[in-house]
């Protein structure tokens, strides 16, 4: 049976909100970057907007199977019906497995066109990747960590790269990026560890809530120096 | 050395020599400041004035090129688009 909830039962629906957040965060990203795509019509922005809405619909699946799941054990918990119960769970079952398979592919193709933007690909090299993440989804299935391990190693890269860029400009903005990214790094070791206990779960999600909240932060920051940039020209 | 510059470019550059002027410049000033041919500086402008980003008068014997509201918007815009590149290091 595919593990599909990891968890404590004290910690559902704050889960949901934490994923909501960003969720929120990432479509805004994704919306400026579309509208910069709109003005300037460069690839990067497509592709920035493109990984950013692929991350954000699969943070959308994740919150549709976690609501699924917790309101119809819920539900079937206080109608007390042994027998609607395993129904309803079964059928809660096929649907949340096809929403998790979906979850991860949008994170790891989101998380590999986002690499992408800064290590340009060859063609052989799209198919290869595409290979390898479904077959890490696939085995994801049986071993959860292995998912976990992928976005690990995609997300560390990126965050890297983020940090390459920093060192070269020295911008607030870019460290702060840097940062956000490496904290939503950090939150991946402990959602790969969540097996051994499920306050793991609760750990990853509150540290991947703050790097959202730092992506966040260093969003509004990137609009407000615009701002002010475009102000002190007036005087 | 800078890349050649794009369109997006040359449009930030005009409107950003307008506002350095106090958000009024005559054609020549602008031409000079923005760094292109006559040419290219008729081409950019008829453009920017059919978005209605600026628009131009006529004061006394000379003719100015003003930027509007949405001309400042729209430069807002692209300094928010700067930043945005910075950051990402697009």
């Amino acid at each position: 049976m595919v593990q599909v909830v990891f968890s404590p039962k004290w910690f559902w629906g704050k889960d949901i909100f934490i994923d909501s957040i960003a969720l929120l965060v990432l479509l805004s990203i994704a919306i400026f970057a579309t509208k910069y795509y709109r003005i300037k019509k460069s690839k990067n922005y497509l592709y920035l907007a493109l990984s950013f809405y692929l991350i954000a619909l699969s943070f959308f699946s994740k919150i549709l199977i976690n609501f699924t799941i917790y309101y119809q054990v819920l539900h079937t918990q206080m109608i007390g019906s042994i027998e609607y119960t395993q129904v309803i769970l079964k059928s809660s079952e096929i649907l949340s497995a096809s929403g998790l398979f979906f979850y991860r592919l949008f994170t790891l193709l989101g998380l590999f066109m986002l690499y992408s933007i800064y290590k340009k690909q060859s063609k052989a090299n799209i198919i290869l990747m595409i290979y390898f993440i479904i077959i890490s989804i696939f085995f994801s299935k049986e071993e959860y960590y292995i998912f976990y391990l992928t976005c690990f190693i995609f997300l560390g890269v990126i965050s890297n790269r983020y940090y390459q860029n920093y060192k070269k400009n020295r911008e607030n903005t870019s460290g702060m990026l840097a940062a956000s990214f490496s904290v939503i790094t950090l939150s991946q070791i402990f959602f790969m560890f969540v097996n051994f206990t499920k306050h793991f779960y609760v750990v990853a999600e509150i540290i991947q809530l703050l790097g959202y909240i730092l992506l966040l932060v260093t969003f509004i920051m990137v609009l407000k120096h615009g701002r002010q940039k475009d102000k002190s020209r007036h005087h | 050395m800078e890349g050649k510059r794009t369109r997006v470019d040359i449009i930030e550059d005009m409107l950003s020599s307008i506002i350095s002027k106090g958000g009024r410049i005559k054609p020549t000033h602008l031409m000079y400041k923005s760094n292109m041919s006559h040419g290219q500086m008729k081409i950019y402008l008829d453009d920017l004035v059919q978005k209605e980003l600026v628009k131009k008068v006529k004061d006394g014997h000379y003719d100015y090129v003003i930027m509007t509201d949405k001309g400042h918007e729209f430069l807002q815009k692209l300094k928010q688009m700067r930043e945005f590149e910075k950051a990402f290091g697009l």
